[in-house]
């Protein structure tokens, strides 16, 4: 599993970089994007084993669009989310999309910034091992 | 215009007014007696009981009206509640001119008591209905003392009191009438000018608290903002710095990994004081906070097991004490378990190495009390409620630990106001200091009135 393709969207360069140096340095393949679109386009032409989700792109809204558009998508939905927050949960935005029917975030799991390299990889490298 | 008086207080005035009519019944009632047995005037007595009996039963349909409309929390409307008392203020003339015609009329001084009609009617009305709540009270008791005179309609003597004959004087009748006129015009003047006065100046000051709440969220929200786009930064930084100090990057000397470790704690502190004043800014800006019954023994064990860590570094013991009838509370238990993290951190931090904190949990009657004392530093006593300040810090505090952001206890103060508990700190007389919360144990959320307007 060490050659999986890791797509890393955040419009934050520096934190993109960190983590691919991190990622890269362990083998992996990373990708980047810096948006919802970009994302998609990635997504699209090369399909990513998992995607690392910051919520806080451009616009608050965009990290939730993409990961609900994407676990709605059958061909997608099977890739799980890592979600990047810059703030704890809790006393965060709230995790409620806004007209929501599901009062829930659909990533897999969350790490906070600053991202912590052996967090990081202990939480790739397990969210690739699910089946 | 506006009335003077807001919903619930119009509401208030309403009772208020039934009140001063039940008060009104009595003295009739009593007034009527005394006069006829004692002061040997002879009145109409039955008419004047019967007219007691009617304002009395006038007046419990009134209280039930007023009742109907506010009953159980409803709310009504700024108009309907204007109307009771504008129905009220209005009748209250007939039943005071009725009162006269059947005690005397002008011969009875007690007309005077128009002039109170007067002054409580422009505290509810508008200057314009004020005027015309006058002139109503002008047509009514000029309406009486006229048709007397003309007799057209009967005049009750009042025998023993007066002549009996300044009724039928004209000049007497039309002068009383124009003093009597003019008084209440000119007190009509006098209170609304003064009320028109007290109504500009509370609309000032509204205006000014709107204002003042307004920037206040104003600049609650650029503090947020302007955290997290530092945060942002910071968290860039440390990011770079950590994988660096990993040597993910490529091996350091050891002089690299020095420089580069003591680059990582400052920004570990930066980021601690960034973090604590978004928590703080983000509850000061949050409206509503979900609340739910739960045991506040998680909260209490999860920020025991945080604090201990730190606690082992500084061998100090924490011990816990929880009553064993010590449960459920109401409120938001991530807060709750911030705000005992906390006060233990805190404690840990200013007590010396190798002393005891301890964390007792009280059970109360409608709250469970939560105490921390140390065997620290204790707390200068004047600075005892500043503490809890923002950006505060106790004078010894700052000379045993230079790095602070003074927001814990800020940050511990919000979420137990939010609780609607309170947060107080004192000296142990053995050293150290004892701080204290209360968390209600059940739901303080009354269901609030909504005002509709």
């Amino acid at each position: 599993m060490e050659q999986a393709r890791i797509l890393i969207v955040d419009d934050d360069p520096d934190i993109t970089e960190v983590m691919r140096v991190v990622l890269e340095n362990k083998g992996y393949t990373v990708d980047s994007a810096a948006d919802g679109n970009e994302a998609m386009a990635q997504i699209n032409s090369a399909r990513p084993d998992l995607i690392i989700l910051d919520v806080m792109m451009n616009t608050l809204r965009e990290g939730f669009l993409l990961s609900r558009e994407l676990k709605k998508d059958p061909a997608y939905k099977q890739i799980p989310i890592l979600m990047v927050t810059a703030v704890k949960e809790k006393f965060g935005i709230n995790f409620k999309p806004a007209a929501g029917d599901e009062d829930w975030l659909p990533v897999e799991d969350y790490l906070d910034k600053p991202v912590e390299p052996n967090v990081l990889l202990e939480k790739v490298a397990a969210l690739l091992q699910k089946p | 215009m506006e009335t003077l008086l807001e919903t619930t207080n119009l509401v208030k005035r309403a009772y208020w007014l039934v009140r001063l009519r039940w008060l009104a019944i009595a003295v009739l009632a009593a007034g009527t007696f005394v006069a006829g047995r004692f002061l040997k005037i002879q009145l109409p007595a039955p008419m004047l009981y019967l007219i007691a009996a009617g304002v009395l039963v006038y007046n419990f349909l009134l209280f039930d009206l007023l009742r109907y409309f506010t009953w159980g929390g409803k709310s009504a409307s700024h108009k309907t509640i204007g109307r009771i008392i504008t129905f009220q203020i209005c009748g209250d003339l007939f039943i005071l001119t009725a009162i006269l015609h059947y005690s005397g009329g002008i011969e009875n001084p007690f007309f005077l008591y128009f002039v109170f009609h007067m002054v409580l009617g422009s505290v509810f009305l508008t200057a314009r209905q004020s005027y015309l709540h006058a002139t109503l009270a002008v047509f009514l008791f000029g309406g009486l003392i006229v048709l007397e005179y003309l007799e057209v309609i009967n005049h009750y003597a009042l025998t023993g009191f007066a002549t009996g004959v300044l009724y039928h004087s004209g000049l007497f009748v039309f002068g009383t009438l124009f003093v009597f006129s003019t008084t209440l015009y000119l007190v009509v003047y006098m209170t609304t000018s003064i009320s028109t006065q007290l109504k500009k100046q509370q609309q000032e000051y509204e205006r000014a608290n709107i204002q003042l709440s307004q920037k206040d969220h104003l600049k609650n929200e650029y503090v947020l903002r302007l955290t997290h786009d530092i945060r942002g930064h910071l968290a860039a930084i440390q990011s770079c710095l950590n994988i660096v100090g990993d040597t993910i990057a490529g091996a350091l000397n050891e002089r690299q990994t020095d420089l580069i470790n003591r680059a990582c704690r400052r920004t570990a502190k930066c980021m601690a004081f960034v973090t604590a004043l978004l928590k703080l800014t983000r509850m000061k800006l949050s409206g509503t906070v979900e609340m739910s019954y739960f045991s506040i023994k998680s909260p209490i064990f999860n920020a025991l097991a945080v604090a201990e860590t730190r606690a082992a570094m500084k061998s100090i013991n924490i011990s816990c004490e929880i009553q064993p009838s010590v449960d459920e509370v109401y409120g938001e238990p991530v807060l709750i378990e911030e705000a005992i993290a906390n006060l233990l951190f805190n404690a840990v931090r200013y007590t010396p190495e190798k002393g005891t904190v301890r964390l007792c949990a009280k059970d109360q009657p409608d709250c469970v009390l939560l105490e921390v004392s140390d065997t620290g530093i204790g707390i200068p006593e004047n600075e005892l409620t500043n503490i809890f300040e923002e950006f505060y810090r106790a004078s010894n505090a700052k000379k045993v630990e230079r790095d602070g952001t003074g927001l814990g206890l800020s940050i511990a103060r919000q979420v137990v106001q939010r609780h609607g508990g309170r947060i107080w700190a004192r000296n142990n007389q053995d050293g150290g200091s004892t701080f204290s919360i209360t968390l209600p144990k059940i739901s303080q959320e009354t269901p609030k009135k909504q005002d509709n307007f």
